[in-house]
């Protein structure tokens, strides 16, 4: 027979929470997070106190506010103090960062990443990006723990890398290769790049309070990180969200995965440059290069963007169609050709869409930039922490 | 999103002599959405908006703000309002920087003194707010800044003094790509805080981009008023060359507007 659950998960439990909303929101008086978490003043009180013991917030008298009145205490993450190492791997790029509690870059390095490199051979240049780092670390600093973003499949129980077309990666294992290579003893968690990405905009970013989102992130190739009913969706190995290799045309272009007419092939870098006449060009840059050109009147750039545009509205329309977001987010290079090519994008989603579909769904960029793989990789970090504060910490 | 408008315009006309630009215009802007108002060169967007911002007086017509009626005879009274205005030249003074840019000129308005950090704070809020990451120092000249973040620092300032609604005539149109951008971005970020944005633009990559409605003036006439869910980009380019797309603007030989109100006299030409 289950019992109750006890005191102490109650209190595990509490204390997750109270840290998970400091960690999201920041700087919130102790009054404030009474009405937030519906708990007592004193259990607050003694909450606070418990995690203050651990290093891990910080009680203070509040900014001045003007306002009159006896100031509540306010509570704050120990955001230079206790954080989480972020790595993102991507096509043209490594990058290394540290992210405190809080959810703030506290420290970055980046990478050029040769096409072709393997996890084996890019986990050491991520440790010594990793090694810089530390030497500035201020003496009483904790780490609890590692996140990777990665461009490529990523299996949910070992965060092993199945297939990145991108990246050129078969079975990679990244996590274990920077687990050794960095030496600290603390946990490596692996995922996708879209599906932290999402986290990271879900948390804290542009899609903040929404429990339906796509998140459509490109490189090369396009993935999505999917939150539905406000639980990520991962499928059941954790491969789920590879929209770009939805097949939309029958003998469309060939695709890395050995398939054709894969999504991407229309409105990855390929296919832009394909269909821009610069099929020699290679990465965000030349894909930049399209949009400007079309800007300043390139007939064949303007064509390429445009019709780029009109296939990113069939995917959004057919995802809108099955999912029923609330928010769809362009990120990476989805981003620059949203905006480049947003009244065929439009278009073509009304016209596709369902009614009832449409209805609520927001288009947007990310709030949180270029910088969401690396926040979202630490969230899978702090995830452990927010789990059970005292026991991590 | 929201039902309630936080502007709303009834029955505007107005004419420069013997020539009516503004013709029964309704028009109606709403908190936490980006309202785009497109239409061709001189279809009378600058003139509304010089309306709503008192610049210009009226002919005919009424104005509600937030559920009441209210008259805006004055910059002054647009102001009180909250309603704030971002011309295309920006009014910003390159030989001052961009903390002292954002406090030009409202001194006034805010009735109390303002000491320098208290500035600098309230500046620099206001852009972390905006999540603007592109300018680098608060105290450098507005004469060393690009396009795209002169447009965000005139943003900025007419987002200071809690304005509730916003209008941004053709932010984009001297900007290259990546600075489009990321000013789009910026406005579609006014709107999400909650304002009320009309955003002024000839590029339907931008309107399509942030809007969540589309208002499209022709020939000084209101021809619709729709959501940008609504309808395609053809239809709008119809709707500003044509006055009409379907079922959508100018019907026959009357003229109606898009949110029902009284069909206006038939005019074709007259209104250049
Ligand atoms: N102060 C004025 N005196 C006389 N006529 C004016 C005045 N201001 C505008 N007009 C006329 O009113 C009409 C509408 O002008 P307005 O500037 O509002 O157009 P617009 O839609 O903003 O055009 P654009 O896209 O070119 O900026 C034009 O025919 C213009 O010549
Ligand atoms: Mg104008
Ligand atoms: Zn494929």
């Amino acid at each position: 027979m289950r019992v109750g659950p006890s005191q102490d998960e109650i209190r595990r439990q509490n204390l997750g929470a109270l840290l998970r909303f400091v960690h999201v929101h920041g700087a919130t008086t102790r009054a404030e997070l009474t009405t937030a978490l519906g708990l007592n003043r004193s259990t607050i009180g003694a909450l606070t106190a418990d995690l203050a013991a651990a290093g891990l917030v910080t009680e203070g008298a509040p900014r001045e506010t003007g306002r009159a009145g006896r100031p509540s205490l306010v509570v704050r993450p120990e955001s230079d103090r206790v954080f989480a190492y972020a790595y993102s791997i991507e096509v043209d790029r490594l990058r290394a960062a540290r992210v405190g509690l809080g959810g703030a870059v506290l420290d970055r390095r980046e990478l050029d990443r040769p096409r072709g490199l393997t996890a084996a051979e890019a986990a050491p240049l991520l440790a010594g990006a990793v090694k810089e780092m530390r030497q500035a670390l201020p003496e009483d600093a904790v780490c609890v723990g590692a996140g990777v973003a990665v461009c490529g499949m990523v299996r949910r129980d070992d965060g092993l890398v199945r297939l990145g077309p991108t990246t050129g990666w078969v079975d990679e294992p990244i996590g274990a290769a920077l687990g050794t290579e960095l030496g600290v003893d603390v946990p490596v968690t692996v995922g996708n790049v879209a599906d932290v990405a999402v986290f990271a905009e879900h948390a804290r970013g542009a899609a903040a309070g929404c429990d339906n989102v796509i998140y459509l992130y490109g490189d090369v190739g396009v993935g999505a990180g999917i939150i539905a009913g406000g639980r990520r969706l991962t499928g059941h190995g954790g491969y789920s969200g590879e929209v770009g290799h939805m097949v939309v045309a029958r003998d469309g272009a060939r695709c890395e995965c050995g398939n054709r007419g894969c999504w991407e092939t229309e409105i990855g870098e390929h296919g832009l440059l394909r269909a821009a006449g610069r099929s020699d060009a290679r990465g965000r840059e030349a894909m930049l290069a399209v949009f400007d050109a079309a800007d300043r009147g390139d007939a064949q750039a303007q064509i390429a963007v445009r019709q780029a545009g009109d296939w990113l509205g069939f995917g959004v329309a057919n995802l809108v169609n099955i999912f029923n977001p609330e928010m769809v987010i362009f990120g990476g290079t989805m981003r620059d050709l949203y905006l480049a090519a947003a009244a065929q994008v439009r278009s073509r989603l009304n016209s596709n869409g369902l009614p009832a579909c449409l209805e609520h769904v927001r288009l947007r960029t990310p709030k949180l930039g270029a910088d969401a793989p690396l926040v979202g990789a630490a969230e899978l970090a702090f995830d452990r922490l927010l789990a059970d504060p005292l026991d991590v910490s | 999103m929201s039902a309630t408008p936080l502007l709303e315009l009834r029955g505007i006309d107005k004419s420069f002599g013997p020539v009516q630009v503004l013709r029964d215009v309704a028009f109606a802007a709403y908190p936490g959405e980006v309202t785009a108002l497109v239409g061709d060169n001189g279809a009378g967007k600058s003139t509304l908006v010089k309306c709503i911002s008192g610049i210009y007086p009226t002919d005919a017509g009424q104005f509600v703000f937030d559920g009441r009626p209210v008259n805006i005879h004055s910059p002054r009274d647009a102001a009180a309002l909250g309603i704030e205005v971002v011309y295309q030249d920006l009014a910003l003074c390159d030989n001052l920087d961009i903390v002292q840019n954002m406090f030009l000129g409202r001194e006034k308005r805010s009735g109390i003194v303002l000491d320098e950090p208290t500035m600098e704070q309230m500046a620099a809020e206001t852009l972390a707010g905006l999540s603007v990451r592109t300018v680098k120092s608060l105290r450098q000249h507005v004469s060393s800044l690009s396009g795209g973040q002169r447009q965000t620092v005139a943003i900025a300032k007419a987002v200071l003094w809690n304005s509730r609604l916003v209008i941004l005539d053709e932010p984009t149109a001297a900007l290259g790509v990546a600075q489009t951008a990321q000013v789009l971005e910026l406005v579609r970020r006014l709107a999400d805080n909650g304002l009320a944005v009309v955003l002024i633009s000839h590029n339907m990559n931008d309107v399509f981009a942030v809007s969540d409605r589309i208002a499209a003036l022709y020939l000084g006439q209101m021809v619709a008023q729709v959501k940008t869910t609504d309808i395609t980009h053809a239809q709008v380019v119809e709707l500003i060359t044509a006055g009409r797309s379907g079922g959508l603007g100018l019907t026959g030989e009357s003229a109606t507007n898009g949110n029902g109100a009284a069909p206006a006299d038939s005019t074709t030409g007259g209104v250049s």
